[in-house]
């Protein structure tokens, strides 16, 4: 692994050089309101056709509204364990959002609210535009207004892979020269499927595995999303239970590395996609879910990972509506 | 892909096709190095309309590419940082706290992965801006400076960088922002930078290189950028390799701390001969062989092994030392760079 040289955290002695620093007013920076008037235009698009995702009343994230009878897409690592999801579309809150079906490896869920008569977004041609244009997206919203975020596209579009390769997110007990689960990750695939500490793994995919080389054989070439059959023997008891693969980074809690820990608030979920753009815009985490406007107003893609404090990552557009069509399809939605 | 299309056209033609070419550059005359006219939406408290925001859209993505060829990833044995080239020559700016010190090994990954030797020149150690010069032989892409610190509070700028390390399938990082706050020795602008970038270049709409990424607060808004200036008051010493102020971004090499990396026996006819050179140290970098018998230190004869630990004991950490060797029989001269033990 590499240490990058950190960045010194700042402590400058402003106090003294008064007379000689000028400031710039706050609304006029890049975020400031002042600036952000003059993506009104796309603004407009982001009230009418972005959705806030509530879990009760807090506000869980974005989505983007893709029909007028209120097929909505999102994050789904973000929603997934709402107990009171609602979605606020322009002015309107819908109660009792329903989720549908979820693709897990780029982590989207398709959403269905009861409503009518609304603006579904409309899809740029291309996400390939040149890096150092212009990108727009949620900022914090309110009740009933959108407010945005602008950017720039800022590298260059590419697979993310799972942060430390894909796992079940168990540890296994001294140097896995046996299967024996010594802990399950707390926002793991073990721990979903019913997996327990002290659970001997005999078979996974229906094949005999019998120390951690063989498991990591059998995940070889698995992506995060991907689900692999594990059979396992409790007291005696063999069963079979299909396990969510994911980022072993991701499923364990730690305090991350240096560059984490000066990143405030970044996505759970925020490796193992296919294929992303990045931009340089920065809200919290729960930014992620909406869509990535370009000046026209077009969606060229849908936020998915705010990975640190300088780097956010969107599915291209290309992605996004296969993966919006083949949701619809296996949702059984008429499109 | 990222790139617009005509620049590489330009490269290919360039041979053949010389007056061709010169026809083509008055065409396309606003490329970033010929443009020095500062763009008006500098001047608007806040962007407008589309107009402006496309204007400025379209600065950035016009002295994108050239701006990027010279950003440089420096990777050092403890970590990386980024850099920007300034001279075809290859003089390349950075941080003082990115090199850490004098004369030490570098290596220069350029955009594409091409990676380069190089060494560090002159720091201040108090401001945050330092100097490596690559060792190969150019020319090098590389970035105009803006000398005459024509950078105004509230200006649109861009800041590249390779976060967290370089990534090919990613390439170094661009972002945008305004330059928020001018003091003295600091810009601070709100492109938001993070471990990785450290070094990095600053530009202006015209892709003029106006600071190097220095350090960030913990706010998102809060990143702070070496002016030019203080790298071109400091030019001279920069270039000889001085260590330059007593500040935290570097620390001052302490005498007797230089390290040369080999052990020796004194040689009855004279000279010491080199029994072992320790890996990765000065003097196997320098060239050293085991068996080499070292004749003269810095131009000092040597009899025994105390006299060249007192001539040691007497230097610090990126002093540089000419060995001259005797190698099968014949003379050769060998140029270390203490390390810090």
């Amino acid at each position: 692994m590499r240490a990058e040289i950190s960045l010194f955290a700042a402590c400058l002695l402003w106090a003294g050089h008064a007379a000689a620093q000028q400031s710039l007013d706050s609304d006029y920076r890049l975020a400031g309101t002042q600036t952000v008037m003059a993506f009104e235009e796309q603004r407009q698009v982001l009230q009418t056709s972005s959705a806030v995702m509530l879990n009760g009343r807090k506000e869980i994230g974005y989505g983007i509204v893709i029909s007028h009878d209120g097929y909505v897409l999102t994050k789904a690592s973000e929603v997934i364990s709402a107990a009171d999801l609602s979605v606020t579309v322009d002015r309107t809150n819908y109660p009792g959002a329903r989720i549908l079906v979820v693709d897990q490896t780029w982590d989207v869920a398709l959403v269905k609210i009861e409503a009518s008569g609304l603006v579904p977004i409309v899809y740029a041609e291309t996400s390939g535009v040149p890096q150092g244009t212009w990108v727009v997206s949620n900022g914090a919203s309110s009740r009933l207004v959108r407010r945005l975020l602008a950017g720039i596209v800022s590298a260059k579009s590419r697979e993310i892979p799972a942060s430390g390769g894909v796992g079940l997110g168990i540890v296994l007990k001294g140097e896995g020269e046996t299967l024996e689960i010594a802990e399950v990750g707390d926002k793991s695939g073990a721990k979903e499927a019913g997996l327990q500490k002290g659970d001997l793994i005999v078979a996974a995919d229906g094949k005999k595995v019998k120390n951690s080389a063989d498991l990591a054989d059998a995940l070889k070439d698995r992506k995060a999303g991907n689900r692999i059959t594990i059979t396992y023997r409790r007291k005696e008891e063999e069963a079979t239970v299909e396990v969510l693969l994911a980022a072993r980074a991701e499923m364990f809690h730690d305090d991350g590395n240096r560059n984490d820990q000066m990143s405030g608030d970044f996505s759970q979920r925020r490796s193992g996609f296919p294929r992303v753009m990045q931009h340089d815009i920065l809200g919290n985490k729960s930014i992620m879910g909406g869509p990535l406007l370009d000046l026209n107003g077009k969606c060229i893609g849908m936020n998915i990972a705010r990975a640190n404090r300088a780097e956010s990552f969107a599915i291209p557009v290309e992605d996004l509506k296969r993966i919006a069509a083949a949701l619809m399809a296996s949702s059984g939605a008429k499109q | 892909m990222e790139y617009p299309i005509h620049i590489l056209v330009l490269k290919i033609l360039m041979k053949p096709l010389l007056i061709v070419l010169s026809v083509l550059l008055v065409i396309t005359g606003h490329l970033p190095a010929a443009s020095d006219a500062r763009p008006y939406v500098n001047d608007k408290k806040a962007p407008e309309n589309r107009k402006d925001l496309e204007v400025i859209q379209g600065a950035l993505t016009q002295a994108l590419p050239k701006a990027r060829s010279a950003t440089v990833c420096l990777e050092m044995a403890d970590g990386s940082g980024s850099g920007v080239i300034v001279s075809p020559e290859g003089l390349v700016l950075t941080a003082a706290h990115v090199t850490g010190g004098i004369n030490r090994k570098i290596t220069v990954i350029l955009e594409d992965g091409t990676k380069l030797p190089a060494r560090s020149l002159g720091l201040v150690s108090d401001k945050d801006a330092a100097m490596v010069q690559i060792l190969d032989k150019g020319p090098f892409p590389y970035v105009e400076m803006d000398k005459n610190n024509t950078t105004l509070l509230g200006d649109w700028v861009f800041s590249l960088g390779h976060s967290g390390g370089y990534d090919k399938e990613r390439g170094s990082v661009v972002r945008i922002g305004r330059l928020v706050r001018i003091a003295n020795m600091t810009f601070q602008s709100d492109c938001t930078l993070i471990g990785g970038d450290s070094g990095g270049p600053l530009f202006d709409l015209n892709g003029k290189l106006i600071g190097i990424h220095s350090r960030v607060g913990q706010q998102l808004q809060v990143n702070m950028h070496v002016p030019m200036h203080v790298y071109l008051e400091n030019w001279d010493s920069l270039q000889k390799g001085e260590f330059l102020g007593d500040g935290d971004f570097a620390k001052r090499p302490e005498k007797g701390k230089g390290f040369l990396g080999m052990a020796t026996e004194p040689r009855k006819e004279g000279g010491l001969r080199v029994t072992k050179v320790g890996k990765g140290g000065p003097a196997e970098e320098g060239g050293v062989k085991d068996g080499d018998v070292v004749l003269k230190f810095n131009g000092t004869k040597l009899e025994t092994r105390e006299q060249m630990q007192a001539l040691l004991k007497e230097m610090s950490e990126g002093d540089k030392v000419l060995l001259e060797i005797l190698r099968g029989g014949s003379p050769i001269t060998l140029t270390c760079y203490l390390s810090a033990r």
